[in-house]
């Protein structure tokens, strides 16, 4: 348990530095924001409990906000996004058993499963988090093209990095 | 009791997140940016010297880029300065026994710290910089950001070593501008679309101007000096109202490569203040 909590803490550090350093700057056509630090919700393991998972949402969410200027808009929409983990996670896996200590990965779901469940969060995310920023400032017509760009670029980077955790974890086994 | 405790815990999970959402709404709903928390912004410390750290690396990307800006206002300089020399001598000329008439007044007023940005955007609908200078440096909220090019946006949040500054592309800032030779002036911000043009609005309908003229600061808030480059006009149009017209203006300002920026420190600016407060006394 200690060893997964540590190494996902460092996961969490490492995603957030990143978006910060790179990823806030790496905006396609003004339009497509890759929201990457969402991978950290996305493959927190599933058994943890929501009081937890909440908790971890809100201060993930702060510190990318304190690093965007941003000023809450992650702040909800992580803690939001880390309550519907759980109910977007079974959308797409029914059984409840085996499940302990399960970080939801390509490897561990199978990547149909993770495609899916990783996609409905991503967009999930995009959707609030670009509406609550643009809030009173733009038109529908460019949050939603801003939401579906943003979507599809941040899905990819994430599916990419999830391979590359993936395949570093079988190298580690 | 005991069945209160039990209701509780049982639904704790909704009591954790209502309260993050509380919490995070009330970051959300206090959008002026001027009563930003210094911890929550990236002019905290810890935050600017990550971003200072990676800015090592940043900074050489749009080197050759800032030579060429900064050669060609060097040239421009060079040309100002010698007709001004010119002038000085000419007037030395004149005015031989009399040399405090050399002493201009303006000259005094404002003084320029030059600061490193750490961190910017331009993609967002309300976006910030952070620059390397901050209290210990003399900045203080609320004073004008430059760079070579023109007007940048001004300092709102300061901490002991950096400072967030409210960009020009933040609908939250207006500025006084007018038209270079021309003393009607309008109000300009940006529309939140494009990072390469702001509106200048509720400029007087017998203004008269062209497409390619120069819009430059007013001068009548005491953040920017009179005359400061921020962009050329575009194109103009009727504004909402009859009376006024609202022009497209292109910056001169490319925020998108900002590396290098001179924050403007107006000496008189406590006497304005006072003079301002004295305004809304009544008089005895």
């Amino acid at each position: 348990m200690s060893k997964i909590a540590f190494t996902y803490f460092l996961k969490v550090v490492l995603l957030v530095l990143a978006q910060a350093v790179i990823f806030n700057n790496l905006v396609l056509f003004g339009m497509a924001v890759p929201l990457v630090f969402v991978y950290a919700i996305i493959s927190m393991p599933i058994t943890w409990p929501t009081n937890l998972s909440v908790t971890i949402g809100f201060l993930l969410g702060l510190t990318v906000d304190i690093f965007s200027n941003t000023y809450g808009v992650n702040a909800l929409s992580c803690t939001v996004l880390a309550f519907a983990r759980k109910p977007i996670f079974h959308l797409y896996v029914q059984r409840d058993d085996d499940l302990a200590g399960l970080k939801p990965s390509q490897r561990s779901m199978g990547s149909a499963a993770f495609l899916k469940y990783m996609l409905t969060m991503t967009v999930a995310y995009c959707a609030l988090a670009l509406t609550v920023d643009s809030l009173a400032v733009f038109s529908f017509w460019r949050i939603l093209l801003q939401i579906i760009t943003s979507s599809i670029f941040t899905s990819a980077l994430i599916y990419a990095l999830d391979s590359i955790f993936t395949r570093q974890h079988e190298k580690g086994l | 009791m005991r069945e209160l405790i039990s209701f509780f815990v049982r639904n704790s999970k909704w009591f954790f997140f209502l309260l993050y959402v509380v919490l995070s709404c009330v970051l959300l709903f206090s959008r002026n940016p001027y009563q930003h928390h210094v911890y929550l912004t990236t002019a905290n410390s810890a935050v600017a010297t990550v971003y200072g750290a990676a800015n090592e690396v940043y900074s050489y990307f749009n080197l050759r880029q800032a030579n060429n800006d900064l050669n060609e206002r060097n040239a421009l300089l060079q040309a100002e300065l010698i007709s001004l020399q010119n002038q000085v001598l000419r007037m030395q000329e004149d005015t031989l026994a009399n040399d405090t008439a050399l002493m201009p007044e303006g000259a005094r007023r404002f003084e320029f710290v030059v600061a490193h940005v750490v961190s910017n955007s331009v993609a967002k609908p309300y976006n910030y910089i952070t620059l390397n200078k901050g209290e210990l440096d003399g900045v203080k909220p609320e004073m004008g950001v430059v760079d070579q090019n023109g007007v940048v946006g001004i300092v709102n949040v300061v901490g002991p070593h950096y400072s967030r500054v409210i960009s020009l592309l933040n609908p939250n800032l207006k500025l006084s501008c007018k038209i270079k030779g021309n003393s009607n002036f309008g109000s300009l911000s940006w529309t939140g679309s494009d990072p390469r043009y702001a509106t200048l609005e509720e400029l007087p309908k017998h203004t008269v101007f062209h497409p390619g003229d120069t819009v430059v600061t007013s001068g009548y808030s005491a953040v920017f000096p009179e005359g400061l480059p921020v962009g050329v006009v575009e194109e103009g149009s009727d504004g909402k109202n009859d009376n006024f017209f609202t022009l497209k203006v292109k910056l001169f300002t490319d925020f998108a490569t900002l590396s290098n920026a001179q924050v403007v420190i107006n000496n008189d600016i406590d006497e304005l203040n006072k003079l301002a407060e004295a305004d809304y006394k009544p008089a005895r």
